[in-house]
């Protein structure tokens, strides 16, 4: 690559920026659709807090004076902290026919000899959680965690012991087997999602918008490499990405609480990797078409399914075999699950180098297609 | 074809010795384009397109300077230099358009209807730049459908036709040839006076 291609990349990168920054319905919507989104995904899936009067049922199976004690003290605490709606059911098999049908979220059980067991020192409660919702999951999971671990410091200092551990252990079970999820799941996939969908079409948009306007014979009649052309305009698209990324994850953490535990420049390479594979994507799909308004149906049919199997919404691993192997080969699937490795579990560059390579090839492999694909295009 | 943007099925072509496919980027240095739509950017300044294009040619900081201001003076828009080329009036942008095509001294000036839509003024001032080019020792290639702006403007003309060079020729040969005192009469005789009504051939191959 010579040095005078870079250079070019550079100018009609910069181009591309300003020619963006100057047109301000661009502008705002380039910083209001990842706002409208991020407020959208937040209050859809809200965070602990943002919740109240989650219906719970509690299931007494045991009569005793004790169990019925600290079954009332529950239900007091997890009413009056307000997130919390206590339903007693005197059967579970109630109580479950209610969680399937949606009416409460969590079945409280307490189980026969649970008094006993108190007295003993050693009892256990049986928690089942909806695990259709995975945000609501997390809240209900945590705020009766909450309220046990309280009643075991009664219990404690009640009975004189006040360096006992736990007397109530609690356990919790799901519905469905498999690993429970939370916003932390949903966010590093939501702010992916809003950064791309800027992306993903933005390079496609400003090849058709400038072939329409006529401008874009007028770079190809300069001596300028295709490469520095495709690419410079690429660079500008995964700029403007990195910019309304920084956006989104402000307003996150601002707005719902979104924790970062990992690097932020490992988080900005994987966003700006997932960008250029994404560009090229769209500019193949494109290349076959010479309108804006087609150009932008495609992108549009491209955008909607990926969002939906790349593991934005629920694990992957959820889908159906083939759907599995679909999401592979998207470049939004990598991007999401590294996204979220670092965002939320801290993974280093060493766990996430084969999404990123993946990243890369993916990049590689498109713009190779595109670029061909994008001369034929112009030259007719 | 000449502007190297459209590939030729068959035959080749040569500006100033340079194939137009082999040798694309040594043509591209050499021509400076002026096509029916504008190759300007809307949200940019003068200055802005020209300081982008001229960067593509690799124009050095301080000359590409020096040689905008100077342009922009000829083109008689320094006055707006600093203001989008989105709010200039049709004449405005074809002028700074013209500026553009000569930004990196080319030797040939290909024209592709510089004067189409254009009010009267607009289009006196274009043609006397064209004769100023030609003064400069420029070769300017124009392509036109106004054949009184070819007897106005031009030596050689060739007559094309679906495609077709029918008649190459200097302007005042043609016109002995066919009997003629205006071009319009020498093209009429050789194309028919029959209305065109031709689908593209884009739009045909796509069965419309």
């Amino acid at each position: 690559m010579k040095k005078g291609s870079l250079y070019h990349l550079y100018v009609v990168m910069k181009k591309d920026l300003t020619e963006f920054y100057r047109i301000r319905a661009r502008l705002v919507t380039m910083i209001l659709l990842p706002i409208i989104l991020m407020l959208l995904f937040g209050y859809m899936f809200p965070s602990s807090g943002s919740i109240t009067h989650i219906p719970i049922a509690v299931v007494n199976q045991d009569s005793s004076a004790a169990a019925i004690g600290v079954i009332n003290s529950f239900t007091y605490m997890a009413q009056s902290s307000g997130t919390f709606n206590v339903i007693t059911y005197s059967s579970l098999a109630q109580a479950q026919q209610a969680l399937l049908q949606g009416r409460v979220y969590a079945i409280v059980t307490f189980r026969p000899g649970f008094g006993e067991e108190i007295r003993s020192g050693a009892a256990a409660v049986q928690v089942i959680v909806d695990q259709m919702n995975p945000t609501l999951d997390q809240i209900v999971t945590q705020g009766i965690e909450t309220i046990f671990n309280q009643l075991n410091v009664q219990i404690a200092i009640s009975q004189g012991f006040p360096a006992t551990p736990g007397t109530i252990s609690v356990n919790f079970e799901g519905l469905i087997p498999g690993a429970p999820s939370s916003f932390e799941f949903l966010a590093p996939g939501f702010i992916v999602v809003s950064t791309v969908m800027g992306g993903l079409a933005g390079l496609a948009m400003t090849f058709s918008r400038e072939r329409e306007l006529g401008t874009l014979d007028g770079l190809m009649m300069t001596p300028v490499s295709r490469f520095s052309i495709v690419m410079g305009k690429a660079m500008a698209q995964a700029v403007r990405g990195i910019i309304s990324g920084t956006l989104i994850v402000i307003l996150a953490i601002i707005l719902f609480g979104v924790k970062i535990y990992g690097n932020i420049l490992l988080m900005a390479l994987i966003i700006f990797l997932g960008i250029l594979s994404f560009t090229g994507l769209g500019l193949i799909a494109t290349s076959f078409v010479s309108d804006q308004e087609s150009a932008q149906m495609i992108m549009l049919m491209l955008e909607l399914p990926m969002i939906f199997i790349s593991g934005v919404f629920y694990p992957i691993l959820q889908l159906p075999w083939w759907l599995r192997d679909i999401s592979y080969m998207l470049p939004l699937s990598y991007t999401v699950l590294s996204f979220r490795s670092v965002m939320v579990l801290n993974a280093p560059l060493s766990a996430v180098w084969p999404d990123l390579l993946a990243l890369i090839i993916y990049s590689i492999v498109t713009f190779a297609i595109a670029i061909p694909l994008f001369q034929r295009m112009v030259t007719r | 074809m000449l502007c190297t943007v459209l590939r030729p099925t068959s035959g080749r072509a040569f500006i100033e010795g340079h194939d137009i496919i082999r040798e694309a980027n040594e043509v591209r240095k050499i021509i400076g384009v002026v096509q029916e739509k504008l190759i300007l950017y809307a949200p940019l300044t003068p200055v802005e397109n020209l300081e982008f294009f001229g960067k593509l040619y690799n124009i050095d900081g301080k000359v590409l300077k020096e040689r905008i201001m100077k342009l922009l003076d000829e083109v008689k828009l320094l006055g707006f230099k600093d203001r989008p080329v989105g709010t200039f009036s049709t004449g405005m942008r074809q002028r700074l358009n013209i500026a553009r095509a000569l930004l990196h001294d080319p030797q040939v000036v290909i024209l592709d209807e510089p004067t189409n839509g254009l009010d009267p003024q607009s289009v006196r001032w274009v043609r006397d730049f064209i004769i100023d080019l030609k003064k400069r020792g420029l070769t300017v290639l124009l392509t036109t459908h106004d054949m009184y702006e070819i007897d106005e403007l031009a030596e050689e003309v060739a007559i094309m036709d679906r495609g077709r060079i029918l008649e190459i020729g200097s302007k005042d040969e043609l016109k002995a040839k066919y009997g003629a005192s205006k071009i319009e009469d020498v093209f009429l005789a050789l194309t028919g006076k029959e209305l065109r009504d031709e689908l593209s051939g884009r739009l045909r191959r796509r069965g419309w």
